[in-house]
């Protein structure tokens, strides 16, 4: 999985990314600052949609990049263990009455175990073999998993209401109460704790990746995998925990969601072309990568729909994917080139 | 010598194996027969895309942009002009080369490998899927409706339902297909483009052009897609952007030569074989389950989920795929 | 590692066998007497959620008038049911066509989405069986001459012109006339044909569309930037086209950005007139209006044929579902005209069909024009109010006024 070959340095990208910008500038720069001066909520509104969007997309790809940086597999099932995260705690928010975020001390470890599982009984036996072998078994997962819930729960859309919108959030000192008025544009409340939640675990991860001596076992075994072994790390035990941190992560980004979006088995489906772009963008297997990263496309998308009204918002985040790749597919805070 | 008596050998087999499918329209129809039309088209199209993700080790994620073309150069061609669908075909087929090449230079240009490659013909596949979305000129997201048309059969491609014409033509097509990998893997530039996919830095050394013939295996595989594509069109009468470009088309177009055998000459033709009957034996199985099975008639998703694990265990179980694991076991050369 | 690659082998022969029994099994040998209708529907995939519920209607409706003595024209002949999922694809649902004629089927029922009715109407046309579509919106479809094709519910055309035509009246009764709106849709056929048509009536009527913002259904999982420009357009109303799970992220945002607009009106909303709407967008779907396809609420025998079917499958029958039925009735009445059950001599009945239907508010019998389109087929108007979907317009069908102007978040009633 090597990219060699780049032409593009560091710097010659930033003399590029400047060139052009200072071309947009001449060529449409009065007409777009009175555009923004007349469409400021507009654009204030996207800036802020396009980051809580990204904070989502961060909560769903970081667990992806750790899959994808320890283990090297395209992990097609990811989506659907973000759907079966989102039931489990539907299922304790509906039958038993839990809190959703309460719900969080059930699905997480929940996920973490199942993942474990998977790593070990079925995907350790395909790491030897060739790529597509590992993604044709995700992929089988995949329809596994979302048929087992379509069966279970069948198609139609649960949704869980947010425990806040009435009562607001106590803080002791204050009462926070949504949604919140960022400079005239309006931040919905799940959507903002959903945000905090993608910092919080991002955070969690890169402490625990750079800061203790499991997480610099992992990194080990991430980049030099006979090496490792070598030293004594247990490689295969290692693959075990990255994958179930993996799914865990998405498990909380799942539950962390479930109070703002409609539940169905395809709902994981929707990020999982987003978190695999965000995955390269912010470099494999780096977790704050994957938090700017995911911020980033938010970001792209929403202005992008804000500036050009009429093209699919998506395009935008596919021509950074597509300038990623060519320009610096290492991502941006991939290793050495 | 041995070279030489296999490339005889595969002609031989491909002789037999369309003589061997002629008849088949005598014993099946209607549904089998489409069936049948069907599994023999995702075969067309798996041998595409293993000339391209297993001779020449480019594994693609984005044919669908391939096989859009083909659909939508036809469905241009048959609606807007009125012109025969075989035009459409090699106009598609021309055009999805042209395009294979333009991304194929532009990734192999910037070093684009292996997952990174992938995910770069995925991002191509997505944004044509998103530009025919919007654009007016190609209806937009409305797609096409292919007319039925008066004339010639033949020329306008359109059978009575349930002909075996529709056969006939996927059986040549796929024949013709065959035909040409066989032929391009066992000339010169098929031993470059297999020294490619071994190491393409020793290649390089000894004087073969990666470049040139990666991007003919791409150019060859894209042109093989979208006559793929083409045919669907005039089956099923509709296309549109989902339909032409969508991931799951790119995914169904990859399945058969990874659960078959990548990298083999009859791998796609045969896991195309097996999906299909993996998939509808599982629906028929959910449909009309035996007798100790009855609790589960009818219920949403099992026959998917079925499927599902069916994959799963064919990975595990056949990792080289189904003809694959059968060449390795009865140690062909 | 041997015995696992011969199980595996042994598991694909095995599916071979049952595939090979399941082909030749389902060409029934004993069902000379009954009558085969064929259920193609979404049972799997994303959109199983009405396609399950309308292929139980379409077994209600059979079991219903087998009950009831079957044909009588054909000495009591029984109907039956053949049911296939189309996945949501146009492949499968033509092979799944194609084995249902196979299996003798002399009418299909279905799709519920235009890209598998497009398959399904061109195998129908060239086998020339009659196939009556309960739910498919495009207009496409019967605009290609086929003859065996036929459509009960409203077309994406008819959606958006009566769309715009409810609005101006509604309006203009409430005293608040609306001249301006804002209109977001989903960005694929579906939402930007019901746009068009929209658009082209509202400007005959005088009503300016100031903005159209377009969003992807199957990508978005916010619509805050949308509800923000359309906020920012100044508007009278808010007209939004979708799917369920959209509208339901439509109603979210719009109760944060509050846009100072009259109402939320839906045009072949699939969100806002579900019964499902109320409780899952909480208030924040009060007082949206939805000019929709509905089954008739006023309707007794609609009423009780609802209560049947929850109290046999556990779920409510949607409007979708209604349609399902209707579509095996418009079959059984046609099979009685025709006084036998070739299909080409069906098709002719049906074409003939003019059929009245307490299911449905339209104000006309069940007639189906020469492209197969029936010719009645009308939206009418509902509003959420405390927490229920109420049908408010035209007045001949509603149940309890309308509340306009009002939004959830506004000052109103």
């Amino acid at each position: 999985m090597a990219f060699k070959g780049r032409k593009v340095s560091g710097r010659s990208l930033a003399l590029l990314g400047l060139g052009i910008a200072a071309l947009l500038v001449l060529v449409w720069g009065g007409d777009a600052l009175s555009w923004a001066r007349d469409n400021r909520v507009v654009l204030v509104q996207a800036l802020v949609t396009g980051l809580l969007l990204g904070g989502v997309y961060s909560l769903v790809s970081m667990g992806l990049t750790l899959i994808f940086g320890v283990l090297d597999i395209l992990n097609f099932a990811h989506g659907a263990f973000m759907a079966l995260a989102m039931y489990a705690s539907f299922v304790l928010v509906a039958n038993a009455g839990f809190d959703p975020y309460l719900s969080l001390l059930v699905s997480v470890p929940l996920l973490f175990v199942l993942g474990v599982l998977v790593q070990r009984v079925l995907l350790a036996r395909v790491m030897d073999q060739p790529h597509e072998n590992q993604l044709l078994l995700t992929f089988g997962l995949a329809l596994l998993i979302e048929n087992a819930l379509l069966m279970v729960f069948t198609a139609t859309p649960r949704t869980v209401d947010f425990p806040y919108a009435q009562t607001g959030i106590p803080l002791g000192f204050a009462t926070v109460r949504g949604p919140l008025d960022v400079f005239g544009a309006v931040a919905d409340l799940p959507r903002v704790i959903a945000f905090l939640g993608s910092l919080v675990i991002a955070g969690g991860l890169f402490y625990l990746l750079r800061r203790t001596s499991l997480g610099t076992a992992i990194r080990a075994v991430a980049e030099n995998p006979d090496g490792a072994a070598m030293v004594g790390i247990d490689v295969r035990r290692m693959h075990m925990i990255a994958f179930g941190l993996g799914t865990a992560c998405v498990a909380a980004a799942g539950t962390l969601v479930l109070p703002f979006l409609s539940l169905q088995p395809t709902t994981g489906e929707q990020f999982n072309v987003i978190a695999f772009v965000v995955v390269v963008l912010g470099g494999l297997g780096n977790v704050v990568g994957a938090l700017v990263g995911g911020i980033l496309i938010g970001l792209v998308q929403e202005l992008g729909g804000a500036f050009v009204p009429g093209v699919d918002k998506l395009f935008f985040v596919f021509v950074v994917f597509v300038l990623t790749l060519l320009l610096r597919p290492q991502g941006l805070f991939g290793g050495k080139p | 010598m041995g070279a030489l008596r296999r490339f005889d050998r595969d002609l031989l087999v491909l002789a037999a194996g369309v003589l061997v499918l002629i008849p088949v329209p005598l014993f099946l129809s209607g549904f089998l027969l489409e069936v049948a039309i069907q599994t023999l088209l995702f075969g067309l199209l798996g041998v595409a895309w293993n000339l391209m993700g297993g001779f020449a080790g480019q594994f693609s994620f984005g044919h669908a942009a391939f096989f859009g073309i083909g659909a939508y150069a036809t469905a241009v061609a048959v609606t807007d002009y009125g012109l025969s669908p075989w035009v459409g075909m090699l106009l598609g087929a021309a055009l999805a080369a042209a395009f294979g090449v333009l991304v194929g230079f532009l990734s192999f240009r910037y070093g684009l490998k292996g997952v990174f490659f992938a995910l770069a013909t995925f991002a191509f596949a997505e944004m044509l899927r998103l530009i025919s979305r919007s654009l007016e000129a190609v209806n937009a997201a409305r797609g096409y409706n292919i007319p039925i048309r008066s004339g010639n059969p033949w020329l306008t491609l359109q059978f009575p339902q349930g002909s075996p014409n529709y056969y006939y033509v996927i059986l040549a097509l796929l024949a013709l297909s065959l035909l040409a990998v066989i032929l391009l893997m066992r000339s010169r530039a098929g031993t470059f483009i297999l020294s490619i996919r071994e190491n393409e830095d020793a290649a390089a050394a000894l004087g073969v052009n990666p470049m040139r013939y990666k991007l003919l295996a791409v150019a060859l595989s894209a042109a093989l897609t979208a006559v793929g594509g083409a045919f669907y069109v005039q089956y099923f009468f509709f296309i549109d952007p989902e339909l032409a470009f969508g991931a799951s088309v790119s995914i169904q177009i990859l399945l058969p030569a990874i659960v078959g055998g990548i990298g083999t000459t009859w791998g796609p033709v045969v896991g195309s074989l097996i999906i299909t009957v993996l998939g509808q034996g599982s629906t028929a199985l959910v449909r009309t389950p035996p007798p100790f099975l009855e609790a589960l008639q009818g219920t949403s998703g099992l026959d998917v989920a079925i499927y599902g694990a069916l994959i799963v265990l064919v990975v595990l179980f056949l990792p080289r795929g189904v003809f694959g694991t059968l060449r390795e076991r009865l140690g062909a050369a | 590692m041997r015995t696992r690659v011969q199980a595996t082998l042994l598991m694909v022969a095995a599916a071979l066998v049952v595939v090979a029994c399941g082909g030749g099994g389902g060409a029934s040998q004993g069902g000379s007497e009954t009558i085969k209708i064929g259920s193609l529907h979404p049972l799997t995939g994303p959109l199983a959620v009405d396609g399950k519920r309308m292929d139980q209607a379409v077994k209600m409706a059979v079991e219903d008038i087998n009950k009831a003595g079957g044909i009588e024209a054909l000495d009591g002949a029984k109907l039956e049911v053949i049911s296939g999922d189309t996945r949501g694809e146009p492949e499968t649902a033509s092979s799944e066509a194609q084995r249902m004629i196979d299996e003798g089927a002399v009418a299909l029922v279905g799709p519920y989405t235009s890209a598998t009715a497009a398959t399904i109407a061109r195998t129908a046309e060239r086998s020339q069986v009659p196939f009556i579509i309960d739910v498919a919106t495009a207009d496409s479809i019967l605009a290609q001459g086929y003859r065996y094709t036929f459509r009960i519910q409203p077309g994406s055309q008819t959606m958006g012109e009566y769309g715009a035509r409810y609005l101006k009246e509604i309006s203009e009764a409430q005293g608040s006339p609306v001249e301006s709106v804002a209109y977001i849709h989903e960005s694929s056929e579906f939402g930007t044909s019901v746009f068009e048509a929209f658009q082209k009536e509202a400007q005959r009527l005088g009503i300016e569309v100031v903005r159209e913002i377009t969003y992807d259904a199957l990508n978005v999982s916010d619509l805050t930037s949308e509800l923000t420009q359309a906020k920012a357009a100044d508007a009278d109303v808010i007209v939004a086209t979708g799917y369920y799970r959209d509208g339901l992220l439509l109603a979210q945002a719009a109760a944060n950005v509050k846009p100072d607009v009259k109402a939320v009106y839906g045009v072949a909303n699939g969100a806002f007139d579900l019964d499902t709407f109320p409780e899952d967008a909480g208030d924040n779907g009060n007082y949206y209006l939805s000019s929709n396809y509905h089954y008739d609420a006023t309707s007794d025998r609609a009423r009780k044929l609802r209560q049947r079917f929850e109290e046999r499958t556990g779920e409510s029958m949607r409007t979708a579902a209604v349609f399902s039925y209707q579509a095996v009735e418009v079959i059984a009445d046609a099979l009685e005209r025709a006084g036998s059950s070739e299909p080409q001599e069906l098709r002719d009945a049906i074409a003939e069909t003019s059929l009245q239907t307490e299911l449905f508010p339209f104000d006309g019998p069940i007639e189906f024009d020469d492209r197969g389109q029936n010719v009645n087929a009308q939206p009418i108007v509902m509003q959420v109010q405390d927490g229920e979907v109420v049908q408010v317009y035209p007045e001949k069908y509603a149940q309890e006024e309308p509340i306009f102007p009002a939004t959830p978040w506004s000052e109103g009633r």
